[in-house]
């Protein structure tokens, strides 16, 4: 910036009227108070005013407008003199441009002509947005993505490309330095956080970077932070936000599918143990079924033997008694009992050398003739 | 007379303050001036803020900037060294440490850019074109595995953005001087793909998703299979030694039972013989039965007798 203008520019000032400013409303008032008593004076005789004869009243009128003029100026100086800091507010004061105080919020004095103000909100959180920019602020709020990704996609550790928005907050934490040390603090901050982000995502490798949003937040802070300060910016990052951590829109579809593989994976193996839930619990109950029928099977066969051998016992002691008899009212019983059981009975007579010779035993019971 | 006298005095004093006007200037904080007498420089330059001396009229002075700048450079299509095209994008931070020198060589902030255009950018051209893409993407501090796993397939960093950025700042910080500039940092602001390496970079992330894809569901498949396996193979365990030891408990059973009847029926063979002929003619004669039985049975022999 140059400025070879004389006297020196005072920046943006927001206190009295500068000396130029000053002088030219004196100036002025001057020449009017001239023009005006020519006319006064020497208007009715036609001379034009100013020039040769000066009006004798002149002198009179000329201290009576000066005396309003310096009143004027003084009323206006003492006014400009204080003023108030907001609060949340720094007052930072330069006295003929340096540096003099900074004054607290509260109504403060400040030395008229001499002492610039320059007022400085330090409570506001600034915020700056990344790879998108609200559109319509509000309950529900409006983004608008589109047309930023140049400032959100990036390249991760692994060749990758990754598309991040986040927005950085940071307040002033020092009036003076916020003014004096860096030319475009906004810029400043936008640029920095730009390239701490992206060193910290080239560190990492994609999916590392897509699940590990906090490690990305914490790494930018500090990086940003530690630039700004050797910038002596004057600034404090209050946080760095990752909103959206995405594939590249072109890449997303294929993101998605690996999501329904995931769930896939995961159905599959439920469907198995689904299947073993069903088979397996079953099984075992069946097995202990097929052991108890065992012991069931062991202890009735014991018994049937002990309650057979307990009869044939019992029938063989009588049997040694009389056993002859025995033997043949026992054959005679099972005959009774056998004989109407069966479907037919052949009686065959001994001197008979063969069987019936006109009789077909192949045939049915109803079609043979019962031999009887 | 007395008035003109009055007008003189008034133009008098007017002067006066004109001059003395003149004869100071003020230097407001961030900025830095330089004395010029007619164009030509007076003295050394003017850091401290505040109020200053010079000779009115004659002198003149001109203000620069203290405060830290910024320059940023026209995104560069780049190719690295392993042939990826690249936009990068640099930006400097960058004040005038020597008012003098800037006034003279430079004149103004707008020329300061245009020069830094051309120091910066060829530097950082030059350095982006001997190095790999990794180089560019990584720090220097990067460690492999901490937060990406393929450590040993990579390739290794040499040097690393920051030390990249370093060495550009090097190389520039030597031209710089002789304006009066001094660069404060250099920074890769934005490392991209040109379009046409995008679209090549994105199959191959998409061939990659496709590649895990696969490779989960294979694996769920793989999973289910095991699984299904294991049915198998505990049901037939269940099953076999649950049959196993029921076998067991039978035949002991089974034992028991035939000592049983073999120490009861030992004590008189033929007996058991006839009894249990007995009852086996009981339960296998039925209605399937045809018997054919001579008349000289013991059963029928007094049928014949009658005869």
């Amino acid at each position: 910036m140059t400025n070879q203008d004389q006297p020196p520019q005072w920046g943006k000032k927001k206190g009295p009227a500068s000396p130029e400013e000053f002088i030219a409303a004196f100036l002025k008032k001057l020449k009017e108070s001239f023009e005006g008593g020519g006319s006064k004076f020497g208007g009715g005789n036609g001379n034009p005013s100013g020039g040769d004869g000066v009006p004798p009243g002149l002198g009179g009128a000329l201290s009576k407008i000066l005396i309003v003029v310096v009143a004027l100026v003084v009323v206006n100086a003492l006014s400009a003199s204080f003023y108030t800091i907001e609060p949340g507010e720094r007052g930072v004061v330069m006295r003929l441009g340096k540096f003099q105080k900074i004054t607290q919020s509260g109504l403060n004095f400040k030395v008229p002509l001499l002492d610039t103000l320059y007022k400085v909100d330090v409570e506001t959180v600034r915020k700056e947005e990344f790879g998108f920019r609200t559109r319509v602020p509000g309950q529900k709020t409006v983004y608008d993505k589109r047309g930023y990704q140049t400032e959100s996609l990036m390249l991760t550790g692994d060749k990758n490309v990754i598309d991040v928005a986040w927005i950085v907050q940071y307040k002033v934490r020092d009036p003076l330095k916020f003014l004096i040390k860096v030319a475009d603090p906004r810029q400043a901050v936008r640029d920095v956080s730009e390239k701490a982000i992206r060193q910290v995502v080239g560190n990492q490798d994609f999916d590392y970077a897509l699940q590990n949003r906090e490690v990305i937040e914490t790494r930018t802070t500090l990086d940003l932070q530690k630039t700004l300060d050797i910038y002596e910016s004057g600034i404090k990052i209050v946080t760095v936000k990752l909103q959206d951590v995405n594939p590249p829109e072109a890449v997303k579809p294929a993101f998605n599918e690996v999501n329904e593989a995931d769930q896939d994976m995961k159905r599959l193996v439920n469907e198995a143990e689904e299947t073993y839930n069903k088979v397996i619990p079953k099984a075992k109950g069946s097995a202990k079924q097929t052991i108890e029928e065992a012991y069931g099977y062991a202890i009735e066969r014991t018994n049937l033997a002990k309650g057979e051998v307990a009869r044939f016992l019992n029938i063989l002691k009588e049997y040694s008694g009389a056993k002859e008899v025995t033997r043949r009212r026992m054959y005679l019983e099972t005959m009774e009992k056998i004989l109407p059981e069966v479907d037919s009975i052949y009686m065959l007579d001994e001197s008979q050398k063969s069987i019936l010779p006109f009789f077909d035993i192949s045939k049915s019971g109803k079609q043979g003739m019962p031999v009887k | 007379m007395n008035s003109i006298l009055r007008f003189f005095v008034i133009g008098i004093v007017l002067a006066l303050i004109v001059t003395i006007w003149d004869g100071f200037f003020i230097l407001p904080e961030g900025q830095q001036a330089v004395v010029t007498q007619f164009g030509a420089p007076v003295g050394n330059p003017v850091v401290d803020a505040g109020l200053h001396l010079k000779t009115p009229f004659v002198q003149d002075v001109a203000l620069f900037s203290k405060k830290i700048m910024i320059w940023d450079g026209d995104p560069n299509q780049i190719p690295t060294k392993d042939k990826t095209f690249v936009y990068i994008d640099v930006t400097a931070r960058w004040r005038i440490s020597d008012a003098l020198r800037f006034l003279q060589a430079v004149n103004n902030e707008i020329r300061a850019q245009t020069i830094l255009d051309d120091i910066i950018d060829s530097s950082a051209r030059d350095l982006v074109n001997k190095n790999d893409l990794v180089e560019i993407i990584r720090s220097s501090d990067w460690v492999p595995g901490e937060s990406s796993k393929d450590a040993e397939l990579e390739d290794k960093i040499t040097l690393g953005r920051d030390k990249m950025e370093d060495m550009i700042l090097k190389t520039a910080s030597q031209a710089t001087p002789k304006y009066g500039i001094e660069l404060v940092d250099v920074m890769f602001k934005r490392v991209n793909y040109i379009e046409k390496v995008s679209l090549k970079v994105y199959q191959r992330m998409i061939s990659e998703r496709k590649r895990i894809a696969a490779e989960k569901r294979s694996f769920g498949e793989g999973q289910k299979a095991e699984i299904l396996g294991k049915v198998q193979r505990e049901l037939k365990l269940v099953t076999s030694e649950a049959t196993q030891k029921a076998q067991q408990i039978r035949g002991e059973a089974d034992a028991e039972a035939t000592k049983i009847y073999a120490d009861a029926y030992s004590k008189d063979p033929e007996f058991y013989a006839f009894m249990k002929t007995l009852e086996s003619y009981e339960t296998t004669f039925g209605k399937n039965t045809k018997l054919v039985i001579s008349s000289d049975s013991e059963f029928y022999k007094y049928i014949n007798k009658l005869k």
